[in-house]
């Protein structure tokens, strides 16, 4: 299984898993060809690449393509620093194959210089990433915020924007140090579906054509019974998996639901353009506002980890109360790690919550997610494979 | 609580939100090795920035005749992309590799004929 330090620092990429599957029915074209979508107001000067609009710049696109390298290169480069940490601990007379916490870890190498080097250069090139997409959008402000108010109540799909909602405190922490965090930039959606792409290269392969969101969605279950008229998606970010979620089950109702205003406003203009027929509507997770039993299929993707223990709780309570008898939820995240294990990875584990501002990953990992789950009311299907490879199955069933 | 810096009376959704303190955060000791560190990075994505529109140049270039519309339009084959990847990736090992190097001596430390 891989763990969130994956996602961070991976070594290995999981070849096979690139490109697995163009499958979707209305899949753009996965190809260097130029793809015609131009909806009204639409804001895309050098066209598309299959699914995804290029950056509207050459440099832009070119430092988006650098940062994705450096990220891959510094990836390659943690085996050299989990060598340092290790050489480290035996010079302190420790094992280190040894498994620690984050207190025993902290002093013995925050002051190294390999250590200081590895995390100074990743977070350089993290707010890089950010920046250079953050520049461009709030420089062409006007034209953006317009192209997102012609799409606001064009279809195929609806928009339902709540700017009264109260958003609850842990909602708005700039998580991956993300200017803004998904709730506080007007182009959160803009600048977190490019910058995550980045992420993806060098742990689990390219995502620019939403393929691992197609493949997540085309490896779930259905329900025993076959019927799948309904299905939401919690937490939903860009609506890189609800849309894929359309196109595998193309006669469901399909909703995404997500705190960030500008992350539900730019995933409708996306599933517009896209052609795909599914609803975007700024709520919380906790607090969904649907029916008791109104979903077959109840999912959420890389969610848990960005909130705190309780919101977890009442997150897995409300799927509980949403999904019919015989549907399922199937949250994908992290496996939980604990507090403790090998020095570079408590390390890493830390680090990533401090700087990388992952403020309730320690939360999460400490959390029994499953044993949570079950204690709700649902089945975990030991049997399932996994949606998202490396992610581990939690296929939990509400019984008939 | 912080709040966008783009200033705008349009609707726009977006709230306010707690600011991370990660400009404050000094891993080399020394805020100047920290900021050097950045800019050096900065400073490679300009070059590689530079590096890849000359490529997209030479290949129209290699082609027909160019217009500015047509370099920014470029679109690069699979080959292309696999070809600059595998030289971003070569620019990248050259440019940032010394940055894991182990040096362990100072100033001071003494010569001796098995140093060279």
């Amino acid at each position: 299984m891989l763990d969130r330090r994956s996602l961070f620092a991976a070594t290995a990429a999981v070849g096979s898993f690139v490109g697995a599957t163009f499958g979707s029915r209305k899949a753009k074209a996965a190809t260097n060809t130029s793809v015609n979508m131009t909806p009204k107001g639409d804001v895309e000067p050098r066209g598309s690449k299959g699914r995804l609009e290029r950056l509207p710049t050459l440099d832009s696109e070119s430092i988006h393509d650098f940062v994705t390298g450096f990220r891959s290169w510094h990836s390659k480069g943690s085996r050299v620093v989990s060598q340092r940490v290790d050489k480290i601990m035996e010079e302190n007379g420790l094992d280190p194959k040894g498994r620690y916490t984050r207190e025993e870890v902290l002093p013995l190498i925050e002051n190294d210089h390999i250590v200081g080097t590895s995390g100074r250069t990743w977070i350089s090139n993290q707010q890089i990433t950010w920046k250079n997409l953050q520049d461009h959008f709030h420089d062409n402000a006007d034209a953006y915020i317009a192209e997102m108010e012609a799409a606001d109540k064009a279809g195929p799909g609806t928009l339902e924007l709540n700017p009264g909602l109260e958003l609850p405190k842990y909602t708005k922490h700039e998580i991956h140090i993300q200017p803004g965090g998904y709730v506080g930039d007007e182009f959160a959606g803009h600048i977190y579906h490019y910058g995550t792409n980045s992420f993806y290269v060098g742990a689990i392969g390219d995502n620019e054509q939403d393929q691992i969101h197609i493949g997540t969605a085309n490896r779930l279950p259905t329900p025993k019974d076959g019927k799948v008229m309904r299905i939401l998606d919690m937490g939903c970010g860009t609506g890189q998996l609800t849309v894929a979620l359309k196109e595998r089950f193309p006669d469901a109702e399909v909703w995404g639901i997500d705190a960030g205003g500008p992350m539900v406003r730019y995933a409708h203009m996306r599933a517009n353009d896209l052609g795909v027929d599914v609803n975007f509507a700024q709520r919380l997770v906790e607090d969904t506002k649907f029916e008791d039993g109104y979903f077959d299929i109840v999912v959420s993707y890389i969610i848990n980890h960005e909130l705190p223990q309780d919101i977890s709780r009442k997150m897995i309570a409300e799927a509980h109360r949403l999904t019919r008898k015989g549907g399922y939820f199937y949250p994908i995240d992290f496996r939980s790690g604990g507090d403790t294990g090998r020095a570079y990875g408590q390390y890493r584990r830390w680090w990533d919550h401090r700087w990388n501002t992952e403020v309730w990953s320690h939360e999460y990992h400490t959390l029994d997610f499953d044993g949570e789950i079950e204690k709700a009311g649902f089945i975990i299907n030991k049997e399932t494979k996994p949606a998202l490879p490396g992610f581990g199955a939690r296929h939990a069933e509400k019984l008939a | 609580m912080a709040t966008s810096k783009l200033k705008t009376d349009r609707p726009t959704y977006a709230s306010d939100f707690i600011a991370s303190d990660v400009e404050r955060a000094v891993f080399l000791g020394n805020p100047v090795l920290d900021n050097m560190m950045t800019s050096l990075i900065a400073l490679g994505a300009e070059v590689w920035s530079n590096r890849r529109r000359m490529k997209v140049v030479e290949a129209l270039l290699a082609e027909k005749g160019v217009t500015a519309e047509m370099i920014e339009t470029y679109m690069p084959t699979t080959e292309q992309d696999a070809e600059w990847q595998k030289d971003r990736d070569r620019f990248i090992d050259l440019t940032y590799s010394p940055l894991l190097r182990e040096g362990d001596l100072p100033v001071s430390a003494a010569f001796t004929r098995e140093n060279r």
